[in-house]
C-alpha cells in the first residue's frame, strides 16, 4: 500500500528542470535511499513530500492526501511527516527538551508533563538522555543530529524524511547518527533518506533510487545496485563514490 | 550662572523627569508592538501584507516626528478624535519609532537561517507560531544593540512632546527658564536629566546583550 506516490511530477527552478517526470511509489514501512550527484534533484524530491517545495505539474499523494492541492490541510499532513535536515536546524534559543516538546505541545496540545516524559524517553532512545537541559550550542554535531531525530519522532509521524543527515558531520560522528537511523529502520517506519552513505544503503535500504539531472535513472534493491547496475550513468556514479 | 534655580525647582524637574519616563516607556511598548507586527508583515509570503508593511515603514519613517505629533494633536480633532497630551505623545513616539523597530527586526528575521523556519513548519507549526516561537525570539536576541539605539533615540525624541505643552523634562525646563531667565543652568540641568536616562539605558542594553550571548553557548 503506497504511502507516498509521485505521479508524473515536474518542477522547475526558473529554467532548470529540477524534477523531470518523476514517477515513484513508496510503500508503508519501506526504507528508500535516494542517491545521486549534487544538483540531481534528490533533496528537492523529498522536500516536496511535506511541501517545503511545491510541485509545478503532476500529482503527489502522501498518506492519502494530494500535497499539491491548495485544499489539503498541510499542517495536518506535516504532523505525519517528520524531517531531519543536513544542518540539524535545532532551535538555538531552546533547550534540548524544549526543542523536542515544542511541536507536540503547540500543535497536538499534548500536556506539558506528558510531552516532557515522552521527550525524555526519546532522548534515551537516541542515547543522549543526560543532555535534556542544555542548549544545542553546547552539543557536538552528532549529538545535535540525534536530538533532531528525536524531535522529528516526537510527533509520532508515519514517515521520516532525512535530507543528507550526515553530510555536515565530522567523520567520527557519522556512525553514531547512522546507528540511530538503522535502529529506526528496523521499526518499519517509512523512511526516505537522501545520503551518500553507501554502507547505510546497503545495510538497511529496501530500495535504492539513483537520480541525475532531475530524473530517476534507476531503481532497485541494494544488491542490484552494488553488484549489477544497468545504466551507464549509475555505473559511473558508483565507480566514483565506492 | 545661577545654579540655585535647579535646587529651587527640584520638585518640578523631578515631575518632568517622571513624565518623560512615562511617555518614553509607553511609547517604547507601543513601538515594539508595532515593530513586531510590521516586521512580520514585511517578511510574510503574502504580497499584500508585505505592501502594507512596506508602506507603513516608508510613510512613517520619512515624515518628521513633529509633524506626526501635531497631526495627532491638532489635525485629528478635526475629525472628532481627541487625545490628551500624554496619549498624543505616546502615540506619536510609538508610531514613529515603530517604523524603525520594524526595519531592525526585519533585518534580524532575515538573518535567521532559512532552516529554522523550515524545521518549524515541517513539524506542523503554523507560520505565525513559527514566527512567534522560533524566529522572533532569535531575531530580537540578535538585534538588541540596534533596538537599544532606537530606545535611546525615542527617549531623546520624547522632548518634542514639550511642543504640545506636556510638562516633560524639556517642557518643565522651558517653563522654569521663562520664569527665571536662567536659561543656561536650566537647560544644562535638563540635559543632565536626559543623560540620567540614556546612559543607564545604554549600559542596560550592553549588559542584556552580553547575558543573551552567554546564555545559549
Amino acid at each position: 500500500m503506497a504511502i507516498i506516490d509521485f505521479i508524473g511530477v515536474n518542477k522547475w527552478f526558473g529554467k532548470l528542470h529540477v524534477l523531470n517526470d518523476i514517477n515513484l511509489s513508496i510503500d508503508e514501512g519501506e526504507v528508500v535511499v535516494v542517491i545521486g550527484p549534487s544538483g540531481s534533484g534528490k533533496s528537492t524530491l523529498i522536500r516536496c513530500i511535506n511541501r517545503l517545495e511545491t510541485i509545478d505539474q503532476g500529482e503527489l499523494i502522501v498518506d492519502g492526501q494530494h500535497v499539491e492541492s491548495p485544499r489539503t490541510n498541510i499542517r495536518r499532513l506535516r504532523q505525519e511527516v517528520g524531517m531531519v535536515f543536513q544542518q540539524f536546524n535545532l532551535y538555538p534559543h531552546k533547550t534540548v527538551l524544549e526543542n523536542i516538546t515544542l511541536a507536540p505541545t503547540r500543535v497536538k496540545k499534548v500536556p506539558r508533563a506528558q510531552a516532557d516524559k515522552a521527550a525524555q524517553q526519546l532522548l534515551e532512545r537516541v542515547d543522549i538522555g543526560a543532555k535534556s537541559d542544555v542548549y544545542p550550542g553546547k552539543l557536538s554535531g552528532g549529538q545535535q543530529q540525534r536530538v533532531a531525530i528525536a524531535r522529528a519522532l516526537a510527533m509520532e509521524p508515519k514517515i521520516l524524511l532525512f535530507d543528507e543527515p550526515t553530510s555536515a558531520l565530522d567523520p567520527e560522528m557519522i556512525q553514531e547518527v547512522l546507528e540511530v537511523m538503522k535502529g529506526l529502520a528496523r521499526t518499519r517506519i517509512t523512511m526516505v533518506v537522501v545520503t551518500h552513505e553507501m554502507g547505510f544503503a546497503r545495510e538497511v535500504a529496501d530500495r535504492v533510487i539513483f537520480m541525475d539531472s532531475g530524473r530517476i535513472v534507476e531503481v532497485g534493491t541494494p544488491e542490484h545496485f552494488f553488484q549489477d547496475p544497468k545504466e551507464d550513468r549509475t555505473k559511473l556514479f558508483l565507480s566514483k563514490i565506492l | 550662572m545661577r545654579w540655585s534655580v535647579l535646587v529651587d525647582n527640584f520638585d518640578l524637574l523631578l515631575q518632568g523627569l517622571l513624565i518623560t519616563i512615562q511617555v518614553s516607556a509607553l511609547g517604547l511598548l507601543l513601538a515594539l508592538a508595532i515593530g513586531v507586527v510590521v516586521a512580520v508583515l514585511r517578511v510574510t509570503p503574502n504580497r499584500l501584507a508585505r505592501l502594507v508593511g512596506a508602506s507603513y515603514v516608508e510613510f512613517v519613517r520619512n515624515v518628521p516626528l513633529l509633524v506626526l505629533i501635531f497631526f495627532i494633536y491638532t489635525g485629528l480633532p478635526d475629525v472628532g478624535i481627541r487625545f490628551s497630551e500624554l496619549v498624543t505623545g505616546v502615540l506619536g513616539l510609538g508610531i514613529y519609532t515603530g517604523a524603525f523597530v520594524a526595519e531592525v527586526l526585519r533585518s534580524g528575521i532575515q538573518g535567521i537561517p532559512r532552516g529554522q523556519l523550515e524545521a518549524a513548519l515541517a513539524s506542523g507549526l503554523s507560520y505565525l507560531q513559527a514566527m512567534r516561537l522560533v524566529i522572533l525570539p532569535q531575531a530580537i536576541r540578535n538585534t538588541i544593540p540596534p533596538l537599544g539605539n532606537q530606545t535611546i533615540n525615542l527617549i531623546k525624541n520624547s522632548s518634542l512632546v514639550s511642543t504640545i505643552s506636556l510638562l516633560d523634562i524639556l517642557g518643565t525646563a522651558n517653563l522654569i527658564s521663562s520664569r527665571t531667565f536662567a536659561y543656561a543652568p536650566v537647560l544644562l540641568g535638563a540635559a543632565a536629566l536626559y543623560l540620567s536616562l540614556t546612559i543607564p539605558a545604554a549600559f542596560m542594553v550592553n549588559g542584556l546583550e552580553r547575558r543573551m550571548r552567554a546564555a545559549y553557548r
